[in-house]
C-alpha cells in the first residue's frame, strides 16, 4: 500500500457536524456542501486529530508498520 | 457445489475423497461485502463457515461500546466453530467482515451430521479447535500480564513481520487488537516515536530498533 498523503473522507458518512474542519490544528479542512475536504496546497500533516473528532466514523487514517533499513540487518539471535 | 471449491480451502486437502464429496453436497458459498455483519454475539449459532478468501474478525464490545478483537481470520480459517459445539450452541462473539469475502457455509445439522459420520473430519477440527484455543490462551496472558505498551509494541512488531494489510490499521483498530483506547494507542506511539524506537511518516509507521522493542514488549504489568 502507497504512504496515506490525507486521511480518507468517505462523504456518504458525514454527517456535516464541521468539527473536523473546524477543530483541524493546521486548517487542513474545508467544509464544503458534499462534505469536508482537503486545501491545496495541501497542509495536513497527518497527525489522526480529525479521525478521532469524527463522530460518524466517516473519517479513517490508516497507519502501514515496516522495519526501517537499519533495525532489519539486527540478528536477534 | 462444485468440489473443486473445497480446493480453495487447504486444510481439507488431508480430508478422505468420500469426506469432501459429502461436505460439497451440503455446503454453499456465499459472497460478503467489506464491513457485513455475518454474526451477532449471543444469537444462535445456525451455520459454520469456512474462509475462502478475505478477511474477517471476531469481536466482543462492552455496553460503552469498547471493543476487543478476539481473532482474525483468513484463508481456510473456520468461524463459529466453538459457537456450535457449545452446550447453549450461541454465537460466541460477533463476526464482522474486513474486505470482500467468500465463505463456504454449512448448516449446523450438518455439520453435526459430518462430525458424526467422518472421523477425519472430526480430526480435522479438533485440531483447529486446539489452535483456536491456543491463540485465546496467549491473548489472556498478553491482557492480563502485560503492560499496554508491552502489547503495542507487541503488535507493532507483528504487523512489520507481515504481509502490509492493504487497508492498513486505524489506531481504534489497533485499540481494539490490544485491549486499550485510542487516546492511548496515540500517545503511546508518541511516546515511542520520542525514544526513537519508531518514526512516523504521515501513515508510515517505520519500526527503528528491532532489539529496544523487543525488550518493551516484554514490560510486564506492574
Amino acid at each position: 500500500m502507497a504512504d496515506p498523503i490525507t486521511p480518507s473522507i468517505n462523504l456518504s458518512l458525514c454527517n456535516h457536524c464541521t468539527l473536523c474542519a473546524v477543530l483541524c490544528p493546521e486548517d487542513a479542512l474545508t467544509m464544503r456542501e458534499q462534505g469536508p475536504v482537503f486545501n491545496i496546497p495541501l497542509t495536513c500533516t497527518y497527525c489522526l486529530e480529525c479521525e478521532g473528532l469524527c463522530p460518524t466514523g466517516a473519517i479513517r487514517a490508516p497507519l502501514t508498520v515496516t522495519w526501517g533499513a537499519q533495525s532489519e540487518s539486527i540478528n536477534l539471535s | 457445489m462444485e468440489n473443486d471449491v473445497l480446493s480453495k480451502i487447504p486444510m481439507f486437502s488431508s480430508l478422505q475423497p468420500d469426506t469432501r464429496l459429502a461436505i460439497s453436497r451440503c455446503a454453499f458459498t456465499r459472497q460478503l461485502a467489506p464491513g457485513y455483519t455475518l454474526l451477532i454475539e449471543g444469537m444462535p449459532a445456525e451455520h459454520g463457515y469456512f474462509l475462502i478468501s478475505g478477511e474477517a474478525r471476531a469481536l466482543r464490545m462492552n455496553p460503552e461500546g469498547r471493543v476487543q478483537v478476539l481473532a482474525r481470520f483468513s484463508n481456510g480459517d473456520p468461524i463459529n466453530l466453538i459457537s456450535l459445539l457449545s452446550k447453549d450452541k450461541a454465537n460466541r462473539a460477533t463476526i464482522e467482515t474486513l474486505s470482500e469475502v467468500t465463505v463456504l457455509v454449512l448448516s449446523a445439522s450438518d455439520f453435526h451430521r459430518l462430525i458424526n459420520r467422518f472421523p477425519d473430519f472430526s480430526a480435522l477440527l479438533l485440531h483447529q479447535l486446539a489452535t483456536r484455543l491456543a491463540k485465546m490462551t496467549d491473548l489472556a496472558a498478553d491482557l492480563s500480564l502485560y503492560a499496554v505498551r508491552a502489547r503495542l509494541a507487541r503488535f507493532l512488531i507483528e504487523l512489520a513481520d507481515l504481509k502490509p494489510s492493504p487497508a492498513g490499521w486505524t489506531q481504534d483498530e489497533i485499540a481494539a487488537h490490544i485491549g486499550t483506547v485510542r487516546d492511548v494507542v496515540g500517545r503511546l506511539l508518541r511516546d515511542f516515536e520520542a525514544a526513537g524506537l519508531i518514526q512516523r511518516q504521515g501513515g508510515q509507521i517505520t519500526l527503528q530498533n528491532r532489539d529496544q522493542l523487543a525488550a518493551v514488549a516484554q514490560e510486564q504489568d506492574l
